[in-house]
């Protein structure tokens, strides 16, 4: 034993620059494994995954109606008998317009509106922004406590009063957190005011989209109460929420978002892996004598492996402890770089689970990868320092070597399946990656057979270019391998943006509006439009919306106190707005079905979008019945739509024939289409709220840039992923430069003695570099459209086009960065002296 | 004692089989000092590698101390190495990674001895290079790189040290500096030493030559001068 370990010192203290590149591929694999899970660690609890916070209370029931009698008193009959109940509130939420009461007061903002009532909050802490608990009284007489960014927005102090819908509210405070604040996207900073207060602003009269809740509190476990109430509620379209439960999914949801995305990361240490593999093949095909030595001083094979296994592991556990190091400085670069998008709460540094993963994944890879060519250790024959044969024998496969390859190979699967948290995710992962990987890799076998072929170069330096991609020992295919793979990935999610922002560029849509108007009354619809067309001098058509719920679908309820639609909420329990009109859009087809004709009809006819059909499980001739405020309506599908969102104006899920729905209560909405400059607009906008002080206006330029803003942060992060494959990729690059270099020096002696000049030497190695870059960005960049293409079809389902600006610059970037690193490794080798090297051989 | 039996060496040549030893017997008492010439091609670093155990005969028998050592496995060779057999070869096959000391000390390690670096560094001291311990092998002379590969191939105290052309990188003085300092190690520790050389003139000073030519023996006589 004593003798492994010094040796193993011993050796690592000579082959540590050579074994750098094994210690930098295992660091950026790690690094991003660990990285990627603490950013996600930190992100969820920064959001807040503790449900019973976020939710203020231990169970909820909630509606977009007002609770009936009926409802109240099936609420009832389960609460009263139950013992766990230890305090209630109401709360009734929406969005709304604010602005300053002052009328010479500019600006205009939307608030989401909570009105609340005593004991609140139920769970959690509600602390003023002077420091001070929150205190009911301050809402008392129409008070209004306000996050700091409303007084920000509106220019306002404390003291202060606003204007929401009908009523005027005094500001007495702000505060900094709110109880269950946390989480989600806000349409704009939060208002508190006292719930009886909420019905004198009129909103609830317009038909708003408004959320009532009744919360408990319990003093134990809810979940007893929370089944019973499921049970009697059966019928209707309240929902019951229990903590419980919410905390399970969002648990669930992070920790999947966490193993899908750590799967990039393990594609960088698998990639790593490559390098590891490499690194070792070339290590022991190097170490060939050294080894036949200790074999010939008495050491058996057992022994002299244990000592480069010790080796490796010990360079894999440096490897990850420096992955770690990455891991914290990328963290703060994200910190420092995104800082503002993320929440204010989010920490950055590591998450303990996460560096724990890396060590183990670090060292796991290392030892999975170089097993293989450590193994080849035990066919280095002591005879070969009498007669060195050609070492064939070392790489043949036998029956040890087959039965370590499938140990490789599940011990890969199983660290994918573990990272994924899934069998089927982590299997496809590892087929996806080596069908990927193979599909490149002979590519490359292709493509430089081609080139081989290509004889007739009239330059002596660009035909010892190419036979320098053939020489014995060539890392050429393996370089191919992974800088074509590292291209592949960054070309692919780049060809994918390019696609995605074309797809999403509102600005081509000369029908989207600039100011979308919500909520107008009947009443008001004439008074709105003529105010507006006065500013924006365009033909206005206001559109009926009639807010309903499925109740059933071809008679079968849809039971919302099932978990499946209480997950599903946001496709197919929610409060869907729909419409209705005699004729289609321009950007709608028919698929299937018929389009009604332009009478009004007394039966009840729909059109539904394909994608809700499909979740719904509709065809035609099937019947939804819809709740329209507790009345049931039945629909029968006559025809199915689908819409081409990028020409769009609205997107309605179903459209009804006329003849129905004019009877329903119902609130227009009007798309204004006409640019208004900046100041104009905010001083329209204040005139319509003035007037009519129920009406929300969307800007859809704020919300485009939001959406913009979104797509590029996440295309930034999947390229900045991306690059670490490109970097890991150019690694393996470096480090098969440097395996075989001293062959190249070797060659370069022999050269220059029969007379070759540094500057031919020189355009022999830059061309070398420059073929093999070229060749690596062709992979890639052919493949990545192959992808780029598949996914925009397929899987997005839009239009793909291409882009040859980008996959010119893809295949150059490549081939320069490639050119630079080969040459920049290699150039000291053109300034050896050739005796020195001829006589050492 | 080394009792070969009959050995004989083939090995392929493209499509034809190549004989290199063909039916060799002899047997070599312990202490000999033994020369084995020939011409180049004549298979006598092939016999001295049988003799190592470094290669496997394709017939015929190796005996060491009465053990065949032709029926054992990698494993139990390394043993025989570690524990009876020195070598020195022509291109004294020095870990490049390890120092002159290190080097020496190996041996040691592999048989786990306690007091490794103290014998390391008398070895060190017999070979005259005390000053040169810490220095790896790119940074020693020829000469100075056999004289650490014979105090490493006597540093497990072998019954048998297998040399072969040990001073056929070496100039004159330097090769004669070699012989010496291996044959005063051979008197002083009894060892059985086989020396395959070209140099007729090193031959003679063995106690027993024997000539090969062709894979086979041609003479086997003792010296009059050893």
């Amino acid at each position: 034993m004593q003798f492994i370990f010094n040796l193993t010192i011993r050796e690592i203290r000579s082959s540590w620059r050579r074994l750098l590149f094994f210690f930098l591929c295992i660091a950026i694999g790690v690094g991003s494994v660990v990285a990627l899970r603490s950013l996600i660690q930190n992100l969820s609890l920064a959001v807040g995954t503790d449900a019973r916070a976020l939710l203020t209370a231990d169970f909820e029931i909630s509606s977009t109606n007002t609770f009936t009698p009926d409802d109240i008193s099936r609420i009832e009959s389960v609460i009263n008998k139950s013992t766990l109940i230890e305090a209630r509130n109401e709360t009734i939420t929406t969005a709304a317009m604010t602005r300053p009461s002052n009328a010479t007061q500019e600006g205009l903002q939307f608030v989401e509106l909570k009105g609340i009532e005593p004991p609140f909050p139920l769970v959690g802490t509600f602390n003023l922004s002077n420091g001070k608990p929150f205190d009911f009284k301050l809402l008392e007489n129409k008070g209004a406590v306000v996050a700091p960014l409303l007084l920000e927005k509106l220019n306002l102090k404390i003291g202060d009063k606003i204007r929401i819908g009908e009523a005027d509210f005094e500001i007495r405070a702000t505060f900094d957190e709110e109880p269950g604040g946390q989480s989600g996207f806000r349409l704009g900073p939060r208002v508190f005011i006292e719930k009886k207060a909420f019905e004198e602003t009129g909103l609830t009269r317009s038909g708003s989209r408004i959320r009532r809740r009744i919360l408990y509190r319990t003093s134990d476990n809810p979940t007893p109460v929370v089944k019973e109430l499921r049970e009697a509620l059966k019928g209707t379209i309240l929902t019951v929420q229990n903590y419980r439960e919410t905390q399970e999914n969002m648990g669930e949801q992070f920790v999947r978002t966490e193993n899908y995305l750590s799967l990039t990361g393990l594609l960088i240490l698998v990639l790593g892996g490559i390098g590891v593999w490499n690194v070792a093949r070339v290590f022991v095909e190097q170490k060939r004598k050294t080894v036949a030595v200790l074999k010939c001083l008495g050491a058996d094979s057992r022994k002299v492996i244990f000592v480069y296994l010790l080796q490796i592991l010990s360079l894999g556990l440096l490897g990850s402890l420096f992955g770690i190091v990455l891991a914290q400085l990328t963290m703060w670069f994200v910190g420092w770089r995104f800082g503002t998008e993320l929440p204010e709460k989010m920490s950055y540094n590591l998450a303990n689970s996460a560096v724990w993963q890396g060590m183990i994944l670090g060292i796991l890879i290392s030892l999975l990868f170089s097993l293989l060519p450590l193994l080849q250790i035990r066919q280095i024959k002591p005879s070969l320092l009498l007669r060195d044969t050609n070492n064939q024998q070392m790489r043949r496969l036998d029956w040890t070597k087959t039965l370590f390859a499938i140990f490789t190979l599940g011990g890969i699967l199983g660290i994918a399946v573990w990272q994924a948290g899934s069998w089927k995710v982590g299997t496809a992962f590892l087929v996806g990656l080596g069908v990927t990987s193979a599909i490149l890799y002979v590519a490359a076998i292709i493509l430089t057979k081609l080139l081989r072929q290509t004889k007739k170069f009239s330059s002596f330096s660009i035909s010892q270019a190419v036979n320098s991609l053939y020489r014995p020992g060539n890392q050429t295919r393996i370089v191919l391998l992974a800088v074509g793979l590292g291209a592949f990935v960054v070309l692919a999610v780049q060809s994918l943006q390019a696609n995605l922002v074309r797809e999403f560029d509102f600005t081509r849509n000369e029908k989207l509006p600039n100011l979308f108007m919500v909520d107008i009354q009947r009443s008001q619809i004439e008074g709105v439009k003529q105010l507006t067309a006065e500013v924006t001098k365009e033909e206005l058509n206001p559109v009926a919306t009639v807010r309903t719920r499925i109740a059933m679908v071809d008679g079968v309820p849809i039971d919302y106190q099932q978990k499946e639609v209480r997950q599903n909420q946001g496709q197919i329990g929610r409060e869907f707005a729909v419409t209705y009109r005699p004729k289609l859009e321009e950007n709608e087809t028919v698929i299937a079905g018929k389009w009604w004709d332009e009478n009004p009809s007394k039966e009840t006819e729909v059109s539904v979008v394909d994608d809700m059909a499909r979740t719904l499980k509709v065809g035609i001739g099937s019947v939804i019945t819809f709740d329209v405020l507790g009345r049931k309506i039945n629909a029968t599908v006559t025809s199915i739509r689908k819409i081409d969102v990028r020409n769009t104006r609205t997107v309605f899920m179903f459209v009804f024939r006329p003849g129905t729905l004019e009877i329903a209560p119902q609130t227009f909405a009007l798309p204004i289409i006409n640019k208004i400059p900046a100041v104009e607009r905010a001083r329209f906008q204040r005139r319509v709220i003035d007037a009519y002080p129920n009406v929300q206006i969307f800007d859809v330029q704020d919300i485009l840039t939001t959406v913009t803003k979104l797509i590029n942060n996440f295309v930034l992060a999947i390229s900045f992923v991306g690059s670490f494959v490109m970097l890991t990729g150019i690694l393996i690059l470096i480090g098969s430069v440097s395996l075989t270099k001293s062959q190249r020096i070797y060659e370069n002696a022999i050269l220059k003695t029969l007379g070759a000049k540094r500057g031919s030497l020189f355009t022999i190695l830059f061309t070398e570099y420059a073929i093999l870059g070229l060749l690596a960005g062709l992979i890639g960049a052919f493949f990545a459209t192959i992808l780029s293409f598949a996914v925009t079809k397929y899987i997005l389902e839009f239009d793909w086009e291409i882009d040859y600006g980008l996959i010119l610059i893809g295949i150059l970037v490549t081939a320069i960065l490639v050119t630079l690193v080969g040459t920049l490794a290699s150039f000291d080798v053109l300034f050896k002296k050739p005796l020195s090297i001829l006589r050492s051989q | 004692m080394i009792e070969i039996k009959n050995i004989t060496k083939t090995v392929r040549s493209g499509a034809d089989d190549l004989t290199i030893l063909a039916d060799v017997s002899l047997e070599i008492p312990d202490g000999q000092f033994v020369a084995i010439t020939g011409a180049s091609g004549s298979g006598k670093s092939t016999l001295l590698g049988l003799i190592a155990g470094l290669d496997a005969p394709s017939s015929g028998e190796i005996l060491i101390d009465g053990e065949n050592i032709t029926v054992m496995n990698e494993d139990g060779l390394a043993r025989l190495r570690s524990d009876k057999l020195g070598f020195v070869f022509q291109s004294f096959h020095l870990i490049p990674s390890l120092t002159a000391f290190e080097n020496i000390l190996i041996p040691l390690e592999i048989r786990g001895e306690k007091d490794a670096k103290e014998r390391a560094s008398n070895l060190l001291q017999e070979v005259d290079l005390t000053n040169r311990g810490h220095h790896y092998p790119n940074e020693l002379s020829g000469g100075e790189q056999q004289r650490v590969a014979i105090a490493r191939a006597f540093a497990n105290n072998p019954k048998i040290l297998l040399a072969d052309e040990p001073t056929g990188n070496l100039d004159s003085r330097n090769g004669q500096h070699i012989f010496e300092l291996m044959t005063a190690l051979h008197d002083n520790k009894k060892t059985t030493l086989i020396l395959v050389t070209h140099d007729q003139e090193l031959a003679e000073k063995a106690e027993r030559q024997i000539r090969l030519r062709d894979g086979k023996i041609i003479s086997d006589k003792e010296n009059s001068q050893g």
